[in-house]
Parts: structure tokens; sequence; C-alpha cells
């Protein structure tokens, strides 16, 4: 009988909640500005990469800040750092060679961190690169920091029991995907890796057989990071990074908390960027997306300096966009993950198919059914609104929900029938798209993948669906990090593909080689236009949405906005307000 | 109901004895009466049953006849109406989009109709659970019967495989075997059916669900065996099959009957559960325990959709509960409450 009466129960509060929620829901208007334009560049003038950090205004020193999410970090060794929080975590520990100057605007440029300037092309061919190292930075322990501890650090990312980390500068160094076999890390410790050197204890140089223009960006991530080699513990690092940013952490016990306190030996003077207003931070884990954000919402003691990381769950928006009282502490913006619906071009190779899947999709439909218009923008390109030199266009234009006449007209009467895999957290989104799409004569079967496994899967060269969704933040906002992993073909191989759309067309290959050996300053144009050319000449997907980030936290903090260049929020302003 | 059964039930002196009730009306013919016939009497006089049935008949007419309350209504199950949803994918208007087009509202996100997906919903829930509970019975009896009136190493034997069934842990089973199954039988491009699914949950239930049936029945069989009527159809030369289905059988229809009763809102359950840990029914197949699970992060923001799904399974599995309690008492009134 308790099953009873606890149904009962449940039901009775079921009542009242129905009860309590007869207001009219007259509509929303979207409230984040859809017309921000992106840009971005590299800081030329060494002024720009010196500290301190402009002051935040009314940001004070002191306090706790507290970040509550449902997962612990995947890593914090900053060479194997690369998920979305483990990079936003990242700069607070450690510093990097280079690093973007932001402030949610996506207005960034690009400075130095550890070094002076973000990298001299010596040759101008883009193959020989130096750095020069600040003066007065620190390790937690009062070292100061010279370019062989940051020379140590790349070294080690070639260990392949390292992993997690991107793989950018070792790729490059060894001019190999399979850069390891190369160079052997574990052989050679005391050695560097081929084409890294460091002529004085202020210089970093890196030597590549091939061009690499973005190489500033890249050095942005992580894997720049400063170790000394006695402090380097190997895969245990991962526990207790060896701290060279504002904090260090003091306390991390896996998946319950990490706490992060001030590291006095860094010198503000030196960063551009932080500004480590709070004394300490600490990450709280365990709460879910919901429970996080109904902390938050609540406002009650500790949650009254915190952040939920894991965002406003989609079915919460509706109340939290309704509450007048949360829009001060609510923080929105648009990121570079962009969603595509991949289109499988070994089994769909009627372009004309191609191009009425572009006509036929309800994007608007699309993005009510995984969370709505605060939590997804619909988008015509490629490239997400957030890279450097983007343009909008419309191959296709057909209107917000989709034209279905046009797609049956380019059909000419065929019912092609394709295989959608979808990932089987998601199989609203399946149920939306088959719908939408048999509408225009498509007819749809629907078959799920495993969540943990759809990556690998659809990565395979010879799987077996023609349609699956996909999504691609790149690691920093150029056209060369997304069109050419995604499109070029001569990269396709037997598993782990980026390119899922398994498209290799000889002209556009061409063409990305041609734009990648442009200086920097000038290949943003040129993506633009080859996303136009790629989508008009072979439609090799249907761009879906980029991701909004949607965000509470407590009344005491303040700082906070989503970095334009990973769309989480960044923590380099927050302070706590006392 | 399947009454019919026991209104069969031959007065063997073995069967539920009830005193006659005697009436003023009565008692001017007196009346012989089977004991089917006296527990059905005893069952109008309830009300709990009769209101409790009335639902369950109600909600079967529903279930059966929904393709073409479909029709009438206007509504498809799978059909959207996302025009009426805000940009945020929630309903329109008052209580989650309640309009005279939508009794019970749109779903967020996809804007389905929630009552025409209910009333499919129903019909997968119903078919499921009585299916489910029509194998299980039969296997449980047969399985008892066999157990209990044989004895010795058959006893042994179906005990043995009842205490294993037990034994193993039926939501890691189901877990495991459920994606499995449907990998076995379809390749990678093919749609895996929606009557698959169905018969994939009822053969699960019937693989762990006829164990509780089968135990009951066995015990029954073992007090009776050793009866007068058992020992003189067995001296009258009787075969095998006579004495468990012609003598036995008659004898036990009412704790079958009522294990029936109460197995039905087990699996209805039983099967939203499955659904809610998303190895049931799939999408698009309309289900109610995939709509509880995707309903309940809308408790805050659209309480309507929880409410709806909510309050319909809880009444079904009550009706089901109380009409099962109440045919207890009618069938066996010595039996303490």
């Amino acid at each position: 009988m308790r099953l009873k009466r606890a149904a009962a129960a449940g039901g009775a509060l079921a009542l009242l909640a129905v009860m309590g929620a007869c207001s009219e829901n007259k509509g929303t208007d979207t409230s984040d500005d859809t017309t921000r334009v992106s840009t971005g560049s590299i800081a030329t003038d060494p002024k720009d990469s010196m500290g301190p950090a402009a002051e935040v205004p009314g940001a004070t020193k002191g306090g706790t800040f507290r970040i509550i999410r449902e997962t612990k970090i995947s890593h914090m060794d900053p060479q194997r750092v690369y998920s979305f929080a483990g990079l936003m975590n990242a700069p607070l520990y450690s510093r990097f060679l280079t690093t973007f100057k932001d402030d949610g605007s996506g207005k960034v440029t690009l400075v130095g961190d550890l070094a002076e300037t973000p990298g001299k092309d010596v040759n101008g061919d883009c193959k020989v690169w130096e750095f020069t190292i600040k003066d007065g930075v620190k390790f937690e322990d009062g070292r100061a920091i010279t370019s062989k501890e940051i020379a140590y650090g790349i070294a080690r990312s070639f260990d392949p029991d390292l992993t997690g980390g991107p793989t950018y500068l070792q790729e490059w160094l060894a001019d190999t995907p399979q850069y390891d076999t190369k160079w052997n890390f574990k052989a050679n410790k005391s050695a560097l890796p081929p084409g890294l050197s460091t002529p004085n204890d202020r210089t970093l140089k890196f030597e590549f057989a091939k061009p690499h223009c973005d190489l500033p960006f890249a050095a942005s991530l992580p894997y720049t990071a400063p170790l000394p080699p006695d402090k380097d513990t190997g895969v245990n690092l991962d526990n207790a990074p060896f701290s060279s940013g504002p904090y260090k952490i003091t306390k991390n016990q896996a998946g319950v908390e990490t706490v992060l306190e001030r590291n006095e030996h860094w010198d503000p003077k030196t960063d551009p960027v932080r500004h480590a207003y709070p004394d300490k931070i600490v990450w709280n884990f365990g709460p879910d997306a919901e429970a996080g954000a109904n902390r938050v919402i609540a406002d009650n003691g500790d949650d009254q300096t915190a952040l939920a990381w894991n965002g406003v769950p989609s079915a919460l928006v509706a109340r939290v966009t309704g509450d007048a009282a949360l829009k001060p502490r609510s923080v929105q913006g648009p990121t570079p993950s962009l969603w595509r619906l991949t289109i499988n071009t070994k089994r769909v190779t009627d372009l004309a198919v191609r191009q009425a899947l572009n006509y036929a999709i309800d994007r608007s439909g699309f993005i009510k059914a995984y969370g709505g218009e605060a939590s997804a923008r619909a988008v015509t390109t490629l490239l997400p609104p957030s890279t450097i030199g983007y343009e909008q266009y419309d191959a296709y234009p057909a209107g917000p929900t989709g034209n279905v006449d046009k797609a049956k007209e380019l059909l000419a009467g065929k019912t092609p029938e394709l295989v959608l895999g979808i990932s089987d957290d998601s199989t609203e989104l399946a149920t939306q798209l088959k719908g939408n799409l048999e509408k225009a004569g498509f007819k749809i079967t629907v078959k799920t993948i495993p969540t943990d496994a759809k990556l690998d899967e659809v990565g395979k060269k010879d799987n077996q669906w023609d349609l699956y969704t996909d999504q691609w933040a790149a690691d920093w906002p150029s056209g060369a990090a997304i069109l050419p992993v995604l499109f070029d073909g001569r990269t396709i191989k037997a598993e782990n593909n980026s390119n899922t759309s398994y498209i290799n067309d000889d002209a556009i290959n061409a063409e990305f080689d041609r734009v990648l050996a442009l200086p920097v300053t000038e290949q943003g144009k040129e993506w633009a236009k080859l996303d136009q050319r790629i989508m008009k000449e072979l439609a090799p997907a249907v761009p879906l949405f980029v991701e909004n980030g949607y965000y509470l936290h407590g009344s005491k903090v303040g700082g906070i906005f989503i970095s334009s260049i990973f769309g989480y929020p960044s923590f380099v302003n927050v302070h706590v307000k006392q | 109901m399947s009454l019919s059964g026991v209104e069969k039930v031959a007065p063997d002196g073995a069967g539920p004895v009830g005193e006659p009730e005697v009436t003023s009306t009565e008692r001017k013919a007196f009346v012989g009466r089977s004991p089917g016939q006296l527990a059905w009497a005893r069952l109008r006089r309830d009300r709990t049953a009769m209101v409790s049935g009335g639902v369950l008949v109600l909600m079967m007419v529903l279930a059966l006849a929904a393709p073409l309350i479909s029709k009438l209504y206007g509504v498809g199950p799978n059909e959207q109406f996302q025009e009426l949803l805000d940009g945020n994918g929630m309903p329109l208007g008052y209580v989650g989009g309640i309009t005279g087009d939508h009794w019970f509202g749109l779903e967020p996100r996809l804007g389905r109709d929630i009552f025409i997906r209910m009333v499919y919903g129903m019909r997968t829930s119903l078919f499921i659970a009585f299916a489910a509970a029509l194998v299980t019975t039969t296997i449980g009896v047969v399985a008892g019967i066999v157990a209990g009136f044989l004895g010795g190493i058959v006893d042994t034997v179906i005990s043995w495989i009842t205490d294993v069934a037990l034994a193993l842990p039926f939501l890691i089973f189901a877990l495991a075997v459920v994606p499995t199954v449907a990998l076995r039988f379809y390749g990678p491009r093919e749609e895996v059916p929606a009557w698959f699914q169905v018969t994939v949950l009822i053969g699960i239930f019937a693989a762990f669900g006829w164990t509780s049936t089968a135990r009951l029945v066995r015990g029954q069989v073992i007090s009776l065996r050793e009866r007068e009527f058992v020992e003189a159809a067995r001296a009258s030369g009787a075969g095998l099959g006579h004495m468990l289905f012609r003598q036995l059988l008659p004898n036990l229809w009412a704790p079958i009957l009522v294990a029936f009763s109460l197995a039905v809102p087990q699996y209805i359950t039983g099967e939203a559960a499955l659904s809610f840990l998303g190895i049931g029914i799939l999408e698009p197949t309309a289900d109610f325990g995939r709509m509880i699970f995707q309903s309940i992060p809308y408790l805050q923001t659209d309480p309507a959709y929880v409410f709806f799904p909510g309050i319909t399974i809880f009444a079904l599995v009550l009706a089901f509960n109380l009409f099962g309690d109440a045919l207890r008492d009618a069938l066996d009134p010595k039996s303490s409450r």
C-alpha cells in the first residue's frame, strides 16, 4: 500500500502544480543580439601582451567563487587538457605561450601570455617561429619560468601515455600524425623533439617542415604550459598540476571537489588577461544540470557566489526567461559549437538529393525540438558566426521552416530511402527530422547508436548510415581549424575521421592548400568564400545551428562572460561581491 | 472481464464456499447457485470493484479504439504542431497549450498532441501488460500444477528452475538483453519495428514473471492432491492430463484469477519503468513510461505535461489493483482482509 500512498501524494502535488501554472504563455522574443560581428586579430604591439589587465569596473579582491558541475573535469594535467571545462579551468593554474584577450563580445585579440608577443614569423614563410619569454614569470615555488620549461612541457606532450590533449604542435613538429613514432619522449627525456629548440633561456624556437601560419593560435592551447622536469610526476600530474598561473591546486578530491588558492608568486604585471580577484576558487562536483541550476536560482548561502556550470537545462529555460529577477544573474551568448546534419556522400552520391535535404530542413522546428532559441541559433553556413572573417549567406534559401515544395521539385518524384543514425539519448531529434524530411518526400529509417560510441561509429569510413548529426567546435576561431579538418578528402582514413561527410573533391582540396599558405590576416575572407563554395558545389551537410550558452550565477558573482573562443563561461574577470 | 471462467467452476466442494446470502426477496424462491454465481453477486455488491472495473473497461475501450478516436479527434499520434509552440519549444496559451483542438495540450519541443499520444500509449501499455500476464500465468500454472502433482524429481527440477529464475536480477538482465536482441535480428540499416520491441518486452516479462504463479499453484496443488476426489479419480484410472486439467485446475481458478489481475498492473508499471530506462518501446511509438520520463524535467515549467500521463497511469494501475483485491474478496470471502 505504501506505493499507492506515494502515488496519491504525487498526484495531489501534480494537481497543485498544474493549478499554479495557469498563466498564459504568449511566446517570447529572443533576447540575445543577433547582429554581433566577430573580429579577431593578432596583437603586434608588445604592450598589448603586457600586464596588468585593465581593471573590471566594480570588481574587488577576495571571497570564494564556486562552480557547480555534474561530473569531474576529465584532465587537469595541462598537456592533457582538452575538454571545455578543462580548457576554461586550466588558465587558472597555468600559463601558456599565447592567449586570447576576450571580453565575450566576439572581438578577440591574440596576445602573448608567457611570451612577450604572440610569436615572430622569422622568415615570413610560417616555417620558423620564435617566441621571447617574459621577465618575471614564476612557478608556484618561486622559480623563474624559462623557455626550457616550456619546451619540456611541449616535449612531454609527445608521451603516448599522456593521452587526451590536442596534437597540433606534435604533428607539426614531427610532420606526421604518428608523431610518437617519430620521436620517443620516454627515451629522450633530456632532449627536445625535432624542430623545437631553446637558443637561450628567453627564446623558444619552432622549425617546421611545412608552413603553419596558425601557430600563434595553436600555441594558445594548454599544452604549451611550462613544467620543470623535476616536477614531472607523469600520469599523476593530472591530480596535482604544478602551477604557473594565479592559483595553485591545494585540494583535489576526484569527483567531489577541487580547491584552488592564490599562488603568491604570480605577478599581475606580467599577465595581460587574468585578474584573479577571488582568493579561492572551488569546483563542486555532483549535482546534475537541473539540480545545479535550481541551487543557483534559490541563491542560498554559498550558492550566492556560485556558477552553475552545466547551464540552464532546456526544460527550465521557460522559467528562467520568465523571471525578471534572474535576468541580471544570467549570462547568454553564442558558442562556436556548430551542429550540422552530415550527409554521408559515399552513400548519398546524388547532389540533387543533398541539395533537396538542404531545402527541406525545418531549422526552426529542429531548434524547438533541441531545446529552443535560448539554446541554439539557426545557421546556414558551415563556419560558425564566431569565426574570423565570417560572412552570412544561404546557399539554399528556404526560410526558417524549410521549403518542402522546392525539395520535392529537386527530387523530381524520387523518394530516396535514407537511414538516419542518431545517438540513443536524443531520439526526439530523430523523430523531428523524420517528420520534417518525410514531408518532402524522403523515406527516413531511424537507427539509434549508443551515445558514447557515436563519435567512433560515424568516424568509420564504411559506416552504414546516410545521415547523422555532428557538431564541431574549433580550437581557435579561424576557418583553418574548421574547413580543412571537416572537408579535406585527403585526410580520410579507415577510422577516427573528422571528415564524416567523406567528401573528397580535388578542386576544393587544392583551395585548402592555397588558403592555408596565405598570411593569417588574409585568410579570414578566403575561408568564408570557400565555405560558400563547398555548400553550393558539394552540399556535404545541412548546417543546423550554433549552440547558445545560457548560464546562471549567484547574486554575489560578477565578471562572468561566455568565452568567444570556446563558448563556455570564462573565469579571468570573475569577482565576488562583498 | 474474464469472469466467465469462474462461472464454469464445477461445484466440487473444494471451490470457494460462500455463505448463501438470503435476502427477503430471495426467500420466496430458493435458488441453487454455483460458487461462480455467488462470487459474481458479491463482486456486484462491492462498490470499489464496480467503479474500478468501470474505469478499466473505459480505458480498454479507449485503447482498443485508438485509431477510431484518432480519426474522430482529427489528430494523428505523430502529427506535430510546432507552430503552436513558442521559440523555446514550450506550448503557447494556457496550461501547456490546452485548446478545443488539443484537449490535454501539446508536448513541449516536438509539439505532438498529448491526448492522442496517451490513447495510443495506453494501447501499447495494456497490450503488453495483458499479453505478458497471460503468458506468465499460463507458464506458471502449467509448471506449478505439474510440479505440485507429480512431486519427486519433477518437482525438484521445476522448483530449482524457479529458484534460478528468481535469483536472476531482472533489470540487469533486461538492460543487457533488449538492445542485443535487436542487433541480432536487424541489420545496421534496417528499422527495428515496434511489434518487435513489444515482443521482446513480453518475452522478457514472460521469462521472469511466471515464477510467483508457479509457486502459488504448486502450493495449492500439494494441498489438493491428497484430497478424496483426487484419490477417487486416480482409483478410476484417470490419465495424467485428466487429473491435472479436469480435476485439479478447476479448483485453482480463484488464486489464478487473482494472480492474473494483480500481475497486469505490475507489468504496466514494469513496462513503463523499462521504457523510462530507455530499453522499452522507442520513439516514435507512443508509450506511457517514456512519456513520463520525458515530461519530468518540465515539472516546473509545463506541469500539465507531467500531470496528464502521470495521473492516467496512476489511475490505471490503481484501478487494476483495487479490482484485483475486490476480485480476491469475492472469490475467496473467507480469506482475511
